[in-house]
């Protein structure tokens, strides 16, 4: 890597640094404390704009945003469809979204595997559907499982049972 | 097992922790900083790679996490980023990432990062970046993800463009150049991508997404192995997990094939790999033989005395029994003549409720006193011969005694029964082993005489023992489970007798018709109905000692056999059959040696095997961790025989150079014999002699960066896509500018 060979100098801090051998309660807190300083940029901060002020974000999660992106594609189409009507445009259709670049569900028969070993699954237990591949993973594992486990497997292979 | 001996020990893996780095992320020099040197980063969701493109390789790669740490004594809080959050275990542990699963969800990490990443950098600015920057999204982004990065890029560094791409595109470029057809599959942490170029151009509308990438496949292992041991003494880090799915999971060329013979013994030889987690061992300090000598004395001399105080105090209190029952005995012989009035006042004077009380006491008195005598001749088995002269006095009459010889008397007259109680049991032991002794003769000669009827005789036993064990283990399986039938009906047994007793209990201080005396309750006239309480005695504790006699005696049968039946050999037994080479679980749990439960290296112990392919293998059938969607051969398929003009039988021109041309890009492509299996696919689903080629880059990690620096390079090239502050603030944050390795607008 490129920097490896460069020489190890920069502003006014000392780059020997490194990590204390002993590991003591007070060392280490000073050796990040010394990690710290060094990365730490001066205020304001030379690489944003003057006048930038962190806005206050909101955290939304990955599926909270999916959400918003199907409700804003379904309202764009919808808004289109009302103009269609007024001025006899044709109506545009979803070219490239996250959601049709989804890879379709598979045409090949789905193959079987023991939900225990992962071997080929022969058997299903009428009781709690799980698969198993022969009388002795049933009588050890299957039969005796304590209630919720079996959804735990199921729920490797997306069968379980969800709530809504 | 004299077999297991002779096995050489695995060779056992330990998993550690990644060690600590001691060395913060360097900087780079300011001085040979140019201005208008584009900045390329790949911004993964894993490791984030940047540099400038004039650059070979990226010159920072760290993991993309960052840790707010508090400094409690300043009152601070430090921000450590990328290889600086592996200083410290407890900067590394509370490490977070920017992303929630495939998106970017929190942009202040964004935001410090990038800072962090310029400094780094070297970049001397002054109130925002002057280098144009190269950056990656995913394929088909959804538009709030672009939109931030618009507003942190133009609003905060204030940068003068920015190109976006996909990455896999980027690979594609960086590996076959810019105007050339191809199929790219791109592996990346979060997904898996196949997308057909066309003439240098990424054919987005025909790409598809797999939801499955190096972090789902990590989980997916973390599940099954948490699943595989769940008592498991510690619990390992994600980290552990991720070096376990990097180092020893590989795909499989042929994946039913290779399962069917994985759990045998000579595949696990090689391909068991046992894993223990570290742990701290816990020595307890030895005693030498002479303290434990000392111990066990000490034990057995305190015991000893306890015995001889408890064996004191029972004879004490037998004597007063004694003397009780007959000074009742004779107050009982005494009343016997007096009128029924003065019986009473003399009964409730002593403290006797009435005549019925003061028999019943007396009646306990006796009882309890013959107990306790049959308890004595138990216990004093070992020093009955000394006592033999002690009875001197029982033939000396009552009246030649004094008051203590006469105590004396009585307490001789109870050990004489005693001990006359104890011979009549040792005979009758006696005469118990001499009848064994002659039926075990009368089976010698039996055997001598006719060995085939015997060993048939022999067998039959057996094999009754043997299916009435099945039987037992059955009831016993049954009787666990609180819904069989057998519990259900024991239970019910067990209500219905209750509520007999129940009644009965309330009737008898009635002094009214009881269960003993009730004329409508016939229980018990049939003989039947007393096996009711065999039913309810029946637990699953009993049935477990049961089946432990039956095993021993199963296990003395099996040893006669096997002395004198040639047909019967080792193998027959029926240890042998659960021999654990033959058992599935064993091999699954333990790999190829035995298991020693009490050794806690074993304990800490976990055995990949099947996982190692099973893993990987979800990127060819997506059901096996539960993504209905088509795996990446169904997908290539789909594109190159029935897309671009081509049919099952004949590919088109464009489809033909297109498989001449495939790339496998991204982190996850690392995976030992990936490539390798997509061949295999491909020549299957191809028509015959249909050439094709499918390359991996030597790093196809760095594919993506190198590709970003390539095309920033290109100037041509870089403008296409190059969207400027200007048309920012012209067309907003919607705004999208098509070119070859982009996304493309979302409606037509």
């Amino acid at each position: 890597m490129q920097h490896s060979s460069s020489p190890l100098s920069r502003r006014d801090i000392k780059m020997t640094m490194s990590k204390p051998v002993n590991n003591s309660g007070v060392e280490r807190l000073e050796f990040l404390r010394s990690v710290h300083n060094r990365n730490l940029v001066s205020v304001p901060s030379p690489f944003k704009k003057s006048s930038y002020r962190k806005p206050s974000r909101r955290h939304k999660s990955s599926r909270q945003l999916f959400t918003d992106e199907s409700k804003r594609i379904n309202a764009v189409l919808q808004q289109q469809q009302q103009q269609e009507q007024q001025d006899g445009k044709p109506r545009p259709i979803p070219k490239v979204t996250h959601f049709n670049v989804n890879a379709p569900p598979s045409l090949r028969p789905c193959k079987k595997y023991c939900d225990i070993t992962g071997l080929k699954g022969l058997y299903r237990s009428p009781v709690n559907n799980l698969r198993y591949c022969n009388s002795e993973v049933y009588r050890l594992v299957v039969k005796p499982m304590p209630p919720g486990v079996d959804q735990e497997y199921l729920k490797l292979r997306g069968d379980h049972f969800v709530l809504k | 097992m004299s077999r297991d001996n002779s096995l050489p020990p695995l060779r056992v893996r330990v998993l550690e922790d990644p060690p600590l780095r001691d060395q913060p992320e360097p900087f780079q020099d300011q001085s040979s900083y140019n201005p208008n040197v584009p900045i390329a980063i790949d911004f993964g969701s894993s490791k984030l790679r940047a540099g400038y493109v004039n650059d070979p390789n990226p010159s920072h790669i760290f993991p993309n996490r960052l840790t707010r740490y508090r400094d409690r004594k300043l009152a601070k809080t430090m921000t450590f980023i990328g290889n600086d959050t592996s200083l410290d275990q407890a900067v590394r542990v509370q490490a977070k990432s920017a992303f929630d699963g495939p998106l970017v969800t929190n942009w202040d990490y964004v935001e410090d990062t990038l800072e962090y990443t310029f400094n780094h950098l070297g970049v001397a600015a002054n109130g925002g970046i002057s280098n144009p920057l190269v950056i990656n999204e995913r394929l088909a982004t959804i538009q709030s993800q672009r939109a931030n990065w618009y507003q942190i890029l133009f609003e905060c560094f204030d940068v003068p463009g920015v190109t976006f791409g996909i990455d896999s595109l980027f690979g594609f470029y960086h590996n076959s150049g810019p105007n050339s057809t191809g199929l790219v599959i791109g592996c990346g942490n979060e997904d898996t991508n196949v997308i057909p170029v066309v003439d240098g151009k990424g054919v987005l509308t025909e790409s598809k997404r797999i939801n499955w990438g190096g972090n789902q496949a990590t989980e997916y292992l973390t599940n099954l192995m948490s699943l595989k041991y769940p008592y498991f003494p510690t619990k390992l880090s994600p980290f552990q997990y991720k070096t376990m799915y990097e180092d020893y999971c590989y795909v499989s060329q042929s994946y039913d094939e290779e399962l069917e013979k994985y759990l045998s013994l000579d595949n696990l030889e090689t391909n068991n790999v046992v894993l223990e987690a570290p742990f701290t061992e816990v020595v307890q300090p030895q005693k030498t033989e002479e303290e434990l000598r000392l111990q066990a004395e000490k034990r057995k001399e305190s015991g000893k005395r306890l015995q001889e105080q408890a064996k004191q105090k029972r004879v004490e209190r037998m004597i007063q029994k004694e003397e009780e029952l007959q000074y009742y005995t004779q107050v009982r012989e005494q009343l016997k003549d007096q009128p029924k009035k003065k019986v009473l006042s003399i009964l409730q004077n002593s403290g006797f409720d009435d005549e019925r009380d003061f028999k019943k006491y007396v009646y306990n008195l006796e009882r309890s006193l013959k107990k306790s005598q049959s308890t004595e001749l138990e216990d004093g088995e070992e020093d009955d011969q000394d006592t033999e002269n002690k009875f001197e006095l029982l033939n000396v009459p009552d009246e030649q005694l004094n008051e203590e010889q006469l105590k004396e008397k009585r307490k001789q007259k109870i050990l004489k029964a005693s001990q006359d109680a104890r011979n009549k049991a040792k005979e009758e032991k006696e005469r118990a082993a001499q009848i064994e002794e002659k039926k075990r003769l009368q089976d010698e000669q039996w055997r001598e005489n006719d060995l085939t009827s015997w060993i048939k005789d022999k067998h039959q036993k057996l094999n009754k023992l043997i299916s009435q064990r099945k039987e037992r283990i059955k009831m016993r399986d049954e009787m666990k489970d609180r819904k069989s039938q057998m519990s259900q009906s024991r239970m019910k047994n067990l209500a219905t007798l209750a509520e007999d007793s129940g009644r009965g209990g309330s009737k008898r201080t009635r002094q009214q018709a009881t269960i003993d005396n009730d004329p409508n309750d016939t229980f018990g006239a049939n003989d039947e109905d007393w096996m009711v309480y065999s039913d309810i005695s029946q637990s699953p504790e009993a049935l477990e000692e049961l089946i432990e006699d039956q095993y021993k005696e199963i296990v003395a049968l099996e040893r006669v056999l096997l002395e004198f039946d040639p047909n019967f050999t080792e193998e027959d037994t029926l240890d042998a059959q659960y021999d654990w080479r033959n058992s599935v679980l064993h091999l699954f749990l333990r790999g190829p040696r035995p298991h020693d439960g009490e050794s806690i290296h074993h304990q800490h112990q976990m055995h990949m095997n099947i996982e190692r392919i099973r893993v990987p293998e979800v990127l060819f059938q997506p059901n096996m961790g539960g993504e209905d969607q088509a795996g990446i051969p169904e997908l290539c398929e789909t594109l190159l025989l029935r897309k671009f003009g081509s049919t099952q039988r004949q590919l088109s021109d464009v489809s033909t150079s297109m498989a001449q041309n495939v790339w496998i890009t991204g982190g996850n492509a690392k995976l030992p014999g990936l490539r390798e299996r997509i061949v295999k696919e491909f020549s299957e689903f191809l028509p015959s002699g249909s050439p094709f080629s499918i390359r991996k880059s030597q790093d196809p990690s760095l594919d993506a960066w190198r590709g970003m620096a390539k095309l920033a390079q290109n100037t041509e090239d870089f403008k296409h896509g190059y969207i400027t502050k200007q048309e920012y603030l012209e067309y907003g944050p919607e705004y999208i500018k098509e070119h070859n390795l982009g996304n493309v607008h979302y409606f037509e």
